[in-house]
C-alpha cells in the first residue's frame, strides 16, 4: 500500500457532512469535524481504511469561546499515516460519547481527561480517580483553574533571606537572581 | 537552616555510672557514620546523579556508604526530587518503618521549596514540614562532588551527634502530623505507632502529643489486609478497592 492517505478515502470523507480536511503533509491529515459525527469518522477510519490504532485523546479548553477541544489521534499501520480528528463540545455541561466499543485504549484516555477537564464521556466503562486519587479539588488542567493561587493558598514558603546566607552574600556569593524578581510576572 | 528550637529534656532516672560510657558512645557514632545504608527513595530527576556517585567513578561506597534495598534494613532516606502529594504518603511510609536512628537527606531545589514547580499543584513544596530533613543538598541538579560533599557533611554530623532529626520527628510528632493532615486530609493515618514509638525510645516531650494526635486517635480505623487483584483479560471492570 502507498504510504499516502488514498485517494478514495478522501472522496469517501468528502461525503460526511461538516468536515474538514487539511493535508499537513502526505502522512499527516487533520479533519475538523461536527462532535455528531465523529463516531461515524471513526467507525469508517477503523473500518475500511486501516486505522485500528488510537495513540491518543487529547482535550484543550478554549475558555473565551467556552468549548472543548477533543483531538483523536489515529495511526494506520498499513498506510504509516496519522489522521487527527478535532471536534468542538461545549464547556457546560462538557458531556460527549466514548468511542471505547470502537477502541478499547480509550477507556483510559477519556478517564484522564475526566480527570484533567471535567469532561465526562457518556458509556466509557469506568469514570472514577485515575492518576490524581489524592485530588479533591476542581479538575486541575481547567483554564479557570488558578494554579498559583491554590499552591500559595495551601504552601507555605521557606525564607529567602536568612540569616547565614547573609554572610554568604558579603563574600560575594548568594543568590543572584532572587525568586520575587523570577516570579513577578510579564506585564 | 532555619533553626529549630528544641527542649532539652534532663536524662530521666538512671545518672551514668560507667566512666568508659562516653568512650562508647564515640565510638558506636563512628561505626554508625563509617557504615551507612542509604535508601533512595528516587522521586524525581535527581536520582540521575546517583549511580555516578555510587558506581566506580566516585565511589561512594569507599566511605562505607551503600544502597540498600528495604527501608528497615537502611540509615538514611534520600529523597532526590521532586516529592509529589501522593509519593508524599509513600515516603512517610516508608520513613516510619525504618529503624532508629535514621536519616533523611532532601538532593535538588525541589526539597527545599518546590524548586521549578514551586506552582504546581501536584508537588509538596517543604519537605521539611513532613519529615525531619537532617541535610539539604541544593541544586539543579547537584553533581555527584555535590551529592559526596554533603554526605561527608552528614558523617560529620552523626559523629558530633547533630544529626538528630530523627528525634526531633518524636519530639514534635504533632507537629509533623498536622502538616500532614493539612495535605492528606483528617482520616490520614499509618501503621506505625509513632507516640508508642516515642515513648519506648524514652523521647516523647511535650509536643509529641497535642490536637492532631487526638484527631489521629479519633479517626483511626483498625487496619484491614490490603487486597490484591490479579487481572488476566481485558475486562475493565472495577475488581475492588485500594486500601492503604
Amino acid at each position: 500500500m502507498s504510504k499516502t492517505v488514498t485517494p478514495w478515502l478522501d472522496n469517501l470523507l468528502q461525503e460526511i457532512e461538516g468536515i474538514e480536511i487539511r493535508r499537513k503533509d502526505s502522512r499527516r491529515v487533520r479533519i475538523d469535524i461536527a462532535a455528531d459525527s465523529l463516531p461515524t469518522l471513526l467507525e469508517l477510519l477503523r473500518g475500511r481504511a486501516g486505522y485500528v490504532h488510537l495513540s491518543a485523546i487529547t482535550c484543550v479548553d478554549w475558555i473565551d469561546e467556552s468549548q472543548f477541544e477533543l483531538v483523536y489521534q489515529l495511526w494506520s499501520y498499513e498506510s504509516q499515516s496519522l489522521v487527527s480528528a478535532h471536534i468542538r463540545i461545549a464547556r457546560e455541561p462538557g458531556v460527549y460519547v466514548s468511542v471505547f466499543d470502537l477502541y478499547q485504549p480509550a477507556a483510559f484516555f477519556e478517564r484522564d481527561i475526566h480527570e484533567m477537564f471535567g469532561v465526562y464521556f457518556e458509556g466509557s466503562p469506568d469514570m472514577s480517580k485515575f492518576i490524581l486519587t489524592e485530588w479533591n479539588g476542581p479538575p486541575p488542567m481547567r483554564k479557570e483553574f488558578d494554579s498559583e493561587a491554590w499552591v500559595n493558598e495551601t504552601f507555605e514558603w521557606k525564607d529567602y533571606q536568612p540569616d547565614w546566607l547573609k554572610e554568604i552574600t558579603e563574600q560575594g556569593g548568594g543568590i543572584v537572581k532572587t525568586p520575587e524578581e523570577t516570579r513577578q510576572k510579564n506585564p | 537552616m532555619k533553626e529549630i528550637d528544641i527542649p532539652i529534656e534532663a536524662s530521666v532516672g538512671q545518672s551514668r555510672t560507667n566512666p568508659l560510657a562516653r568512650v562508647f558512645d564515640e565510638l558506636v557514632r563512628f561505626c554508625r557514620s563509617r557504615s551507612m545504608f542509604m535508601l533512595h527513595y528516587c522521586t524525581g530527576c535527581g536520582a540521575i546523579e546517583l549511580p555516578p556517585a555510587m558506581t566506580s567513578r566516585f565511589d561512594m561506597e569507599r566511605l562505607g556508604i551503600q544502597p540498600m534495598v528495604t527501608p528497615r534494613q537502611a540509615d538514611i532516606l534520600l529523597i532526590t526530587g521532586y516529592v509529589s502529594i501522593k509519593t508524599l504518603k509513600r515516603v512517610i511510609l516508608t520513613y516510619e518503618q525504618m529503624g532508629s536512628p535514621k536519616y533523611v537527606i532532601g538532593i535538588c531545589s525541589c526539597t527545599v521549596n518546590g524548586g521549578m514547580y514551586w506552582q504546581s499543584y501536584a508537588t509538596a513544596k517543604q519537605l521539611d514540614q513532613y519529615l525531619p530533613v537532617d541535610l539539604y543538598i541544593a541544586g539543579c541538579m547537584p553533581r555527584p562532588e555535590a551529592v559526596l560533599e554533603g554526605m561527608r557533611k552528614l558523617m560529620d554530623r552523626i559523629r558530633s551527634d547533630e544529626a538528630d532529626g530523627w528525634k526531633d520527628y518524636y519530639r514534635r510528632y504533632d507537629w509533623y502530623l498536622g502538616n500532614q493532615q493539612h495535605l492528606f486530609g483528617d482520616d490520614w493515618q499509618t501503621p506505625a505507632d509513632v507516640i508508642g514509638e516515642a515513648s519506648h525510645y524514652d523521647l516523647a516531650g511535650p509536643g509529641t502529643e497535642g490536637e492532631h494526635t487526638r484527631l489521629l486517635q479519633q479517626c483511626q480505623k483498625p487496619l484491614e489486609p490490603q487486597q490484591t487483584f490479579f487481572q488476566i483479560g481485558g475486562s475493565l471492570e472495577k475488581k475492588g478497592e485500594f486500601h492503604e
